[in-house]
């Protein structure tokens, strides 16, 4: 017996393929970037024909990004000071506490998205706590855990947990039944059901969480070292700014907007790997 | 029940009753409904829609518990989803995992059993091919259509190997033509592998075609209203099966205690 055999038309494939990357940076460099040139442009021009002591011309930024930033040693690979020291401590701790904070994020998420009775008893806390600006409870994190690398992590934890928290929770409370269904039929062990059927189900929305807490975690990490640090972007700002190097403020300034852009493209790059199914399964469902 | 053969009883329900709340707002489902299947048949169970058919296919399942009565799958009452009983979910696309291949999709619930990872390999294969699928394997579910979806989940089912194959309006949601393939889908499995097959549909032409018997279900709170033996011949077929007098009669008998005294 023959069966009707209606396949749909062939799908591109779901990664994304290295010369594709490049095309869609290369066009989003174009259309992003152009303005931002003119600007820039427009800023140089400005600054050297009205001297301003706040606003110094991007080319004297341009010096001072690679005075503060490329004119280390060569064994070094010419990175100062800035550079292996403050950026790498910032970049690590900014890390860890993502880490931290998602992992945290993700697993209370998922108990509150998976009991709704859990859920009607968390959501006023979570709802009132969440509230509170993260970044007003540095002086709170200083106070309980000290001024030392623990507290900033467990800082930057904190502040990245309540969105990646509240994604999951969504999330995972939206699965549809039959899922769970699928899981209990086939007598699939619980801890399988949650890890390889709820969160990857919930994947999408969890991942938004994930974005949005990889953007507060620098935020976060930059706050933290405002106060009380011995190194680090934030430390380097307020250094910059009570020495009044203006340029030099601008050219952290700077590098904190690279340094977010790249945290944000590689987020979407790594959501394009993880959630191709989701993204081709929207297109053709 | 007229069946008299000595065939060994798969399922035997007792008295399953179930109600949902309790006090004023208590709705009664299922009201003392009592079947037994046996090894090698296909049961269809249909009745009007709202009249509890997801409510008994659950009950049988295992994924809830009757507030009274029992059922029990191979002599074991069951308590729990109980061992060597399978699915087909009529939401194909929710009940299919859409980050996994169609193999790894068919193979996921393989991983508890016993055996080693060729043997599993095997079942997989052997239920993509009893489903025509070969060549799917390496596809994920979004890329076929609703009938070849329903396909794989019916691979998933057939490569567990159960004693009992449950089925909750498997064809609901497709259309006419891709639905009489699959009909005859589940036709020629249940001969391949000699299964036990339990099938809940509202299509009262699909029960008479499918089943050896069709189990009517009154309107709410359900229970038995007949026990219909199909006695078709064999193998079934979409033209002519449904062209017998037998099965108009039959088809005709249901639909009046479907749809009452009115027609």
């Amino acid at each position: 017996m023959t069966l009707p055999t209606t396949s749909m038309p062939a799908l591109p494939k779901p990664k994304p393929t290295l010369a594709g990357v490049l095309r869609t940076l290369l066009v989003k460099f174009l259309f992003g970037f152009g303005l931002l040139i003119v600007l820039i442009a427009l800023w140089q021009f400005g600054t050297s024909t009205w001297k301003s002591l706040f606003f110094p011309p991007p080319s004297t930024i341009w010096d001072s990004i690679l005075k503060t930033f490329f004119s280390g040693e060569p064994d070094t690979l010419f990175l100062t000071k800035a550079m292996t020291v403050d950026v790498a401590s910032s970049l690590g701790r900014l890390l860890v506490g993502f880490v931290l904070g998602s992992i945290v994020g993700v697993l209370i998420g998922t108990a509150i998205g998976r009991s709704m009775a859990l859920r009607e008893v968390t959501d006023p806390i979570v709802e009132f706590l969440r509230s509170i600006p993260a970044t007003a409870t540095l002086p709170l994190f200083i106070i309980l855990l000290g001024g030392d690398d623990g507290m900033r992590v467990a800082f930057i934890a904190y502040a990245v947990m309540w969105f990646v928290l509240i994604n999951t929770a969504a999330g995972v409370s939206a699965i549809h039944p039959t899922v769970i269904d699928v899981g209990r039929a086939f007598r699939i062990p619980r801890w399988k059901v949650l890890l390889r059927m709820v969160i990857p189900a919930a994947m999408p929305t969890i991942f938004a969480g994930l974005r949005i807490g990889a953007t507060v975690s620098l935020l976060a990490a930059v706050v933290s070292e405002l106060m009380l640090a011995t190194n680090g972007i934030g430390y380097r700002l307020v250094l910059a700014q009570t020495g009044f190097r203006m340029a030099e403020l601008w050219a952290w300034i700077i590098l904190l907007a690279i340094i977010g852009f790249l945290i944000n493209t590689l987020m979407e790059v790594l959501e394009r790997r993880l959630l191709g199914w989701h993204r081709l399964a929207r297109v053709t469902g | 029940m007229t069946d008299t053969t000595t065939k060994t009883t798969i399922l035997e329900v007792t008295d399953v009753s179930h109600t949902y709340g309790s006090g004023d707002t208590a709705y009664r489902a299922i009201d003392h409904l009592s079947f037994a299947i046996r090894e090698g048949e296909l049961g269809a169970i249909v009745g009007p829609s709202g009249a509890g058919k997801t409510t008994l296919l659950r009950i049988l399942a295992g994924l809830l518990i009757p507030t009274e009565g029992s059922v029990s799958l191979l002599g074991k009452k069951v308590v729990g989803v109980p061992e060597g009983m399978a699915m087909v979910f009529q939401d194909y696309s929710r009940s299919l995992l859409p980050w996994l291949r169609i193999d790894k999709n068919v193979m996921f619930p393989l991983d508890q059993k016993s055996g080693s990872k060729e043997e599993r390999a095997k079942l997989v294969a052997e239920a993509l091919h009893a489903v025509g699928l070969d060549g799917h394997e390496h596809k994920y579910p979004w890329q076929l259509s609703g009938g070849m979806q329903q396909r794989v989940a019916i691979a998933r089912a057939l490569a567990y190997r159960p004693r009992l194959l449950l089925m909750d309006e498997p064809f609901a949601s497709v259309d006419a033509q891709t639905r009489a393939g699959l009909e005859d889908l589940v036709l020629r499995i249940r001969d391949e592998y000699n299964m036990t097959i339990l099938f809940v549909t509202h299509d009262i032409d699909e029960s008479v075609y499918l089943a050896d018997r069709v189990l009517v279900m009154s309107r709410p709170p359900a229970t038995l209203a007949e026990d219909v033996t199909v006695d078709l011949p064999s193998p079934r077929d979409q033209i002519s099966t449904r062209e017998h007098p037998e099965f108009v009669a039959i088809r005709g008998h249901v639909a009046r205690m479907i749809h009452g005294e009115d027609h």
